[in-house]
């Protein structure tokens, strides 16, 4: 998978400012965890709401005006065109802020940013998701992506893992995908919890006993960095080459747009590179800097 | 390594202006350009407002403390205000609209601007920063008295020449030798007044003061095949902690540094309405890349290596250029000594990776 070329893509507002966020009205929100919410959202704006477009994998830099920015996925899907959604962990000052509006308040968001997930790679293959807590929300966009093509692609195999069955995100996703033949689900959690009957243990030991075979097929993981860390290997041990295995990068992003400098890994830029790399991109960096 | 974009017009249209005229000259251009000169009325030298009479300048200026790029990457600017009414939030952008001159712009400094007007540019133009640039015309003054930490000349930067301004001069004596650089500065010209044409004995005396100052430059830096052999040792922890030792991470090496540009992202807010900001950051605090849970450069060795490889491996890769001027600030102001080139002269030779 080579780096994808982001210097074609659409642009809101075209021409424009690139730092003038968008308004757009949050919808509805999900609790998801105790700290941890999905928000729903849509541009004020309606001929932008027409126009948006965006691509699996892809971010925005969300703003809560007087508190100010912070980079999410873009959590839905772009095949489901209702409205936009984000994950947001509570973990810092946006997003506390972020966590206190309710339905009906305005955000600014700027974007779709970044480069995406390699569809035309991942068409015909046979796909294993990887994810661990909230590292599930991007490859939620492209689980919803494939299925909503579901012809497109071979078996689908998802394991997804959280500390506690409290820490589960998208529950709801899990029952649909539980529950859709066409997909393998496993859920796990790291230790045994009271009232959980599923299965325990970490992401990386279960992937290695479900053994998804690497045979025209391809991983594609996100999670805590510690997750990620100890996947990797694992795939290896099953077969899977550095190609085959692609991640989405989290990084402390300020622009999104490959200028304020933080977001680097030698010479790429998680926001203007990535966030989508994979493995073989990024492996001689996993020791040192990520 | 960089490649000159902009060619020098020829040497006919040199004219020349005696050094008691420059005040006339700068007053004649506050009528269309505010004009920014070196200043030392903050206690800091920089680029400021000229206040109309003052040229002193012309007899202290070495360089200033704070690089010019203030002036168009400012250590902090509004980008955009914004206010909440029934309506709900309404944004007015801030545009950069003044028209500007900096005189006395120093080579490394109008290179420095060429090189980070590459990420400006790329993929997304930056509105602010772009059209800030436009609307400035540098005035160039060739060194006639360099730094004994100045080494412009090793990253192929001449102290009295450049083709990254729009007018230069040239000290000869009595009075400044002024060259077009581009059409801007031609268009400059011609709203000048007080010019006489220069003489080939100007031209010459012109050339012996460039050479005079070139030859000041006595500090050198090898940088052949510098970005492969960091590469080599970007996982030479040991040396990287030496580097790093005596590093007190305050940053000034690059708040002053005029390639620097990294920035941050901040609201002010009072009374309902606010303002996005963006201000100077740096890649020597821990702050600046601390994640929730992880940080990746964390450590303070870390944080140099990022900054010695960003400009001597990482730029070059990206636009193929060396993100260093050798305009020396790095080294004069740093209160614990820490020397670039120092650093550099001692990168380990490692095998390739």
């Amino acid at each position: 998978m080579a780096i994808t070329d982001i210097s074609n893509r659409k642009k809101f507002p075209a021409n424009g400012n690139v730092y003038l966020p968008n308004i757009a009205v949050i919808e509805k929100i999900i609790e998801e965890t105790a700290d941890t919410r999905t928000f729903h959202f849509n541009f004020k704006d309606e001929k932008l709401r027409e126009q948006f477009t965006f691509e699996s994998g892809q971010f925005g830099e969300y703003s809560v005006f007087g508190v100010g920015e912070a980079t999410f996925c873009i959590s839905s899907s772009p095949t489901r065109r209702d409205h936009l959604e984000c994950c947001v962990k509570r973990v810092g000052r946006v997003t506390n802020a972020m966590h206190r509006l309710g339905v009906g308040a305005e955000i600014g968001v700027r974007g779709p940013y970044g480069n995406s997930f390699p569809l035309d790679y991942l068409k015909g293959k046979n796909l294993v998701f990887v994810a661990g807590g909230i590292g599930l929300a991007p490859l939620r966009s492209l689980i919803w992506n494939v299925l909503d093509n579901r012809n497109d692609y071979g078996n689908i195999d998802i394991i997804y893992g959280a500390r506690t069955p409290g820490d589960l995100c998208f529950t709801y996703d899990l029952d649909a995908w539980e529950k859709d033949s066409s997909v393998k689900m496993t859920t796990t959690i790291d230790r045994e919890h009271e009232g959980w009957s599923g299965r325990v243990g970490f992401v990386p030991q279960v992937l290695e006993q479900a053994a998804p075979s690497a045979k025209n097929a391809a991983a594609i993981v996100c999670g805590p960095p510690v997750m990620i860390r100890f996947t990797f290997p694992v795939l290896e041990k099953l077969g899977f080459t550095p190609e085959q295995m692609i991640t989405t990068l989290e990084k402390r992003m300020k622009c999104g747009i490959g200028k304020c400098g933080r977001c680097n890994i030698g010479d790429l830029y998680v926001c203007r590179d990535g966030p989508v790399f994979s493995f073989a991109q990024i492996k001689d960096f996993i020791s040192s800097e990520y | 390594m960089y490649r000159r974009k902009r060619k020098i017009l020829s040497g006919d249209n040199m004219k020349k202006i005696k050094k008691k005229d420059i005040g006339k000259l700068l007053s004649k251009w506050q009528a269309d350009f505010t004009v920014f000169t070196p200043s030392r009325a903050t206690g800091v030298a920089r680029m400021e407002e000229w206040d109309g009479k003052d040229t002193d300048f012309l007899t202290w200026y070495r360089n200033t403390v704070i690089p010019p790029k203030n002036n168009i990457l400012p250590n902090m600017e509004a980008m955009f205000r914004f206010q909440k009414d029934e309506a709900g939030y309404q944004l007015e952008p801030v545009t950069p609209e003044q028209k500007q001159i900096i005189f006395g712009i120093r080579p490394c400094d109008a290179r420095a601007l060429t090189i980070i007007d590459m990420v400006f540019k790329d993929t997304y133009e930056d509105r602010y920063y772009l059209t800030r640039r436009q609307n400035t015309v540098l005035v160039g003054l060739g060194c006639t008295n360099p730094y004994e930490s100045c080494f412009c000349t090793s990253l192929g930067i001449h102290p009295a020449q450049s083709a990254d301004v729009d007018l230069m001069l040239t000290d000869i004596g009595n009075e400044l030798l002024i060259e077009e650089i581009t059409d801007k500065g031609k268009e400059l010209l011609g709203k000048s007044s007080g010019l006489t044409d220069a003489s080939s004995n100007d031209e010459d005396s012109a050339k012996q003061s460039r050479e005079t100052a070139y030859q000041k430059v006595t500090r050198k830096l090898d940088t052949t095949g510098i970005a492969d052999k960091l590469q080599a040792s970007f996982e030479d922890k040991d040396f990287w902690e030496k580097v790093a030792a005596k590093c007190i991470t305050c940053g000034i090496c690059t708040f002053l540094c005029p390639t620097c540009y990294c920035f941050d992202i901040n609201d002010e807010i009072s009374k309902g309405s606010g303002a996005r900001f963006r201000n100077w950051d740096s890649c020597s605090f821990s702050l600046y890349t601390k994640m929730p849970a992880e940080n990746p450069r964390e450590e303070k060795w870390q944080r140099v290596r990022q900054k010695v490889c960003h400009k001597y491996e990482f730029y070059p890769r990206l636009f193929d250029t060396i993100a260093c001027t050798g305009c020396g600030r790095c080294i004069r102001f740093c209160p614990v000594n820490w020397d670039i080139t120092q650093t550099l002269e001692s990168v380990p030779e490692h095998s390739a990776v």
